[in-house]
């Protein structure tokens, strides 16, 4: 009952800074200008996806993200589990990866533009690229932290390389790569929306940075609603995904 | 005098051949192939553009831009959401009441503030910080939540046995034993905050690191570009390592290893 | 030097071939001489047991015989022929089942991985798991992951899956070392009653003297720095042993002496 008490707060509470966010716009005290009110946002964005183009925007942007994510995603658990199944190839690459690990994959954007021009596909390419990284470095680690007594159990059955990468390595690494796929998604998102604003390509990050530049308020915030759905939609995604791929750590007696 | 006594810096020294050997082949490839494009720089012409924008200062310039704009946005982002994680970790129903409305905004991607953040602040430092001050928030909140939830329940229970007074249970057993992880916390966020900075320059705001590397990669100046991307690896590393060592000069005494 | 005979009827015959022989091994780890000079050889069939002081080297025995580990100096047999590395006639009870089990396999799971590796087809192996479970008291027990089992239901999945590779020597390293002592008496009548119906030659290291009598047909006792063989005792007592008769046999009560007069002499 408390729990119930404390879950009606918690609504009311989000319901008293819609509210907020009205009155303080409503009575002109914020400018409309910056923040249009709640209530026009949401028509808005009503209006957008219905009867505008905001639909198939989120659509490609989307597409996009997901595209990125999921070469990104496959790139990432080969070359790790490549690299964390050899010690010698973790021994050579690791200072390598160390130094190229700081740089934020958005840097990525401007050296993918000067080496290939803006085209769509290169858009692509520097999402994957970027979004290697959170998969990649979790990855290594989870194929290469295989306690040492499960090695002497396959050694003991004569399991074969390949199959010891399959039954130990992979479930071994699959917490460490879903949290990497976690994380590799939202890098997807951000390097999306940033590709789009700078090369201008259909999608959410072009529509709001030209609806900044031209004052359209409403239609801004009805972008930024949208990118937080996404955004909300990849954390369910990922959570649906970890509880269906690796029950045993979710079951407790 | 055994193998295993070498000092593991040492032993990974041969490894960081590799870097410098790929650098040595792209010289040589370069040189080799005379191969000239817009997008690659020979790693001779980076170092000789990073020697030079050492000494026109253009450097120190970019850098105290980017880092201007990270201190204040961290400055701001950063304590907010460490007294509202603080105090939402003290107190389980204000954590339980914000949820929802943390849950509805948290989700929104920091770049997708830049465009408002624009409209409201045009371009500059200040837009830039207010960004960065949003996507620090949220990490700082919910870290900071955790630290203080972390806290062994039984130095409370100590704390409440010894009768101390609420407030110094508060300040003296439960922030002192969440201070190592709210200084993770803090690493984890300024590491955010430079990615974030960075990629406000690269899209839109024409200041700092991340405006430098652009403008030199869409003006055909690759070795301008790799120039500034090789200093920021180096910052960032610079950054993270320094956390670190501080940590364990901090808390290593008291409360073991630093968490990388 | 027929196999099958020496499994099923240890003959005076097939007795010539042991089923382990050690013959002066020496094995130096890390620049250390850990076993010196060991020689010694079990029967096929027989159920030996080894105990000594911590770190006088009986995993590292263990591991010898699984080919796990390679001697620097004598050499290893099993069954006659020369170790070179793991078998699947040889399996291995590890202590730590907390580490040994995949924990994202259920309990039949785990069980299924030596079927696996010895190539049973998918068909059968359901049903084969499921029938050595409930050889180790498990039965209704498959689709529980470790972290749901307590300590002896996961140390009984680890003694299923090595009796799924059907060894013809099984391995133990101090396998109820971590139980409490019901679960402990409960386990070592199990262990006994089916390493003796699969005929199988058992090596079983444990601290405790009173388990390796009982469980026993001989005792090595090893002494350490380096670790090299003490004592041999041959327990003549009766089988099947029961946890409460046999421990009162004045006979056990005399071997107990033996060994503990031995290990105080010796540390
Ligand atoms: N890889 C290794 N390198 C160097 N020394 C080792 C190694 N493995 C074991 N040793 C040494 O070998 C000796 C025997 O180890 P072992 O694990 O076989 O002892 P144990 O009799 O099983 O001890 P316990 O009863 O504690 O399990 C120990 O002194 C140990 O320090
Ligand atoms: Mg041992």
């Amino acid at each position: 009952m408390n729990n119930w008490l404390l879950r009606a707060g918690s609504i009311l509470l989000t319901s008293v800074v819609l509210l907020l966010w009205q009155l303080v716009t409503a009575t002109g005290l914020v400018r409309p200008i910056f923040m249009p009110t709640p209530a026009a946002t949401f028509v808005d964005l009503w209006r957008g996806l219905t009867q505008g183009d905001l639909l198939a925007l989120t659509m490609s942007t989307m597409q996009r993200m997901i595209f990125g994510w999921l070469l990104a995603s496959l790139g990432g658990v080969l070359l790790g589990a490549l690299i964390g199944l050899s010690s010698r190839a973790r021994y050579w690459l690791s200072p390598t990866l160390e130094l190229l690990r700081p740089l934020p994959a958005s840097t990525l954007l401007p050296v993918g533009i000067a080496l290939f021009g803006l085209h769509p596909q290169m858009l692509l390419g520097i999402i994957a690229f970027g979004a290697i990284w959170p998969v990649l470095l979790p990855t290594i680690h989870g194929f290469s932290s295989i306690e040492p007594r499960l090695r002497e159990v396959a050694k003991t059955l004569r399991i074969g390389p390949l199959a010891f990468a399959l039954k130990f390595g992979l479930p071994n690494a699959l917490p460490d790569i879903i949290a990497g796929m976690r994380l590799s998604l939202t890098a997807c998102l951000i390097i999306t929306v940033v590709g789009e604003m700078i090369t201008a390509q259909q999608g959410l990050g072009s529509t709001i940075i030209m609806a900044a530049r031209s004052f359209r308020s409403t239609d801004l915030y009805a972008g930024i609603v949208l990118l937080g759905v996404v955004g909300a939609a990849n954390n369910a995604l990922l959570g649906l995904l970890e509880i269906g791929l690796t029950p045993w750590r979710t079951a407790r007696t | 005098m055994s193998r295993t006594r070498i000092d593991p810096v040492l032993r990974a020294l041969p490894a960081w051949l590799v870097p410098l050997a790929m650098l040595a082949v792209t010289e040589f490839a370069m040189r080799a192939s005379g191969i000239e494009s817009d997008g690659l720089a020979r790693p001779s012409e980076v170092a000789t553009a990073l020697l030079g924008l050492i000494g026109n200062g253009e450097i120190v310039l970019r850098t105290a831009e980017t880092i201007g704009a990270v201190t204040i946005g961290v400055a701001v982002g950063g304590t907010l959401g460490l007294l509202l994680g603080v105090w939402m970790g003290l107190s389980p129903t204000a954590a339980r009441l914000a949820s929802l409305t943390v849950e509805l905004v948290r989700p929104i991607p920091p770049v997708a503030i830049i465009p408002l953040m624009m409209l409201i602040y045009g371009l500059g430092i200040k837009m830039e910080a207010a960004i960065i001050a949003f996507a620090c928030f949220w990490p700082m909140l919910l870290l900071s939540r955790d630290a203080v939830l972390g806290v062994e329940p039984q130095l409370i229970e100590v704390s409440r046995m010894l009768g101390l007074p609420r407030r110094q249970q508060i300040t003296k057993i439960a922030l002192p034993a969440a201070l190592p992880r709210i200084f993770a916390a803090l690493r984890l966020t300024l590491g955010i905050a430079l990615i974030v900075a960075v990629t406000t320059e690269i899209a839109a705001n024409p200041i700092g690191i991340g405006y430098a590397i652009i403008s030199a990669g869409l003006s055909l100046r690759p070795e301008v570009m790799y120039a500034f991307l090789f200093w920021l690896a180096i910052l960032g590393w610079l950054l993270n390592t320094g956390l670190v060592a501080m940590h364990q000069h901090l808390f290593g005494a008291a409360y073991g290893e630093a968490p990388r | 030097m027929n196999q099958m005979t020496s499994r099923f009827a240890p003959s005076a015959a097939a007795c010539a071939v042991p089923a382990i022989a050690f013959d002066k091994i020496r094995l130096d780890l890390g620049g250390k001489c850990v076993v010196d000079d060991l020689s010694f050889s079990v029967a096929p069939g027989e159920f030996a047991c080894v105990v000594g002081p911590s770190g006088c080297g009986k995993t590292t025995l263990l591991r010898l015989v699984t080919g796990l580990l390679s001697p620097t100096r004598g050499t290893v047999h099993r069954l006659g022929a020369f170790v070179g590395g793991p078998s699947p006639d040889v399996a291995i009870v590890f202590q730590d089942y907390g580490r040994a089990l995949l924990p994202w396999r259920t309990a039949a799971g785990n069980v299924a991985l030596a079927l696996e590796a010895m190539g049973t087809p998918r068909l059968e192996r359901a049903a084969r798991a499921a029938a050595l479970l409930d050889k180790v008291g498990l039965a209704g027990h498959g689709d529980k992951y470790p972290a749901q089992m307590s300590g002896g239901m996961q140390q009984r999945v680890q003694i299923a899956r090595c009796l799924a590779q059907e060894p013809r020597i099984l391995l133990m390293d101090e396998p109820f070392g971590a139980l409490d002592a019901l679960t402990r008496q409960a386990l070592q009548d199990e262990i006994a009653m089916l390493v003796r119906d699969s005929g199988a030659t058992a090596l079983f290291v444990t601290h405790d003297l009173d388990e390796a009598i009982y469980l026993g047909d001989r005792v090595f006792a090893l002494q350490a720095n380096p670790g090299r063989l003490a004592q041999v005792i041959d327990v003549a007592l009766p089988r099947p042993r029961d946890q409460l008769g046999t421990r009162e046999q004045p006979e056990f009560l005399r071997l107990r002496h033996v060994l503990f007069d031995h290990v105080q002499n010796t540390h």
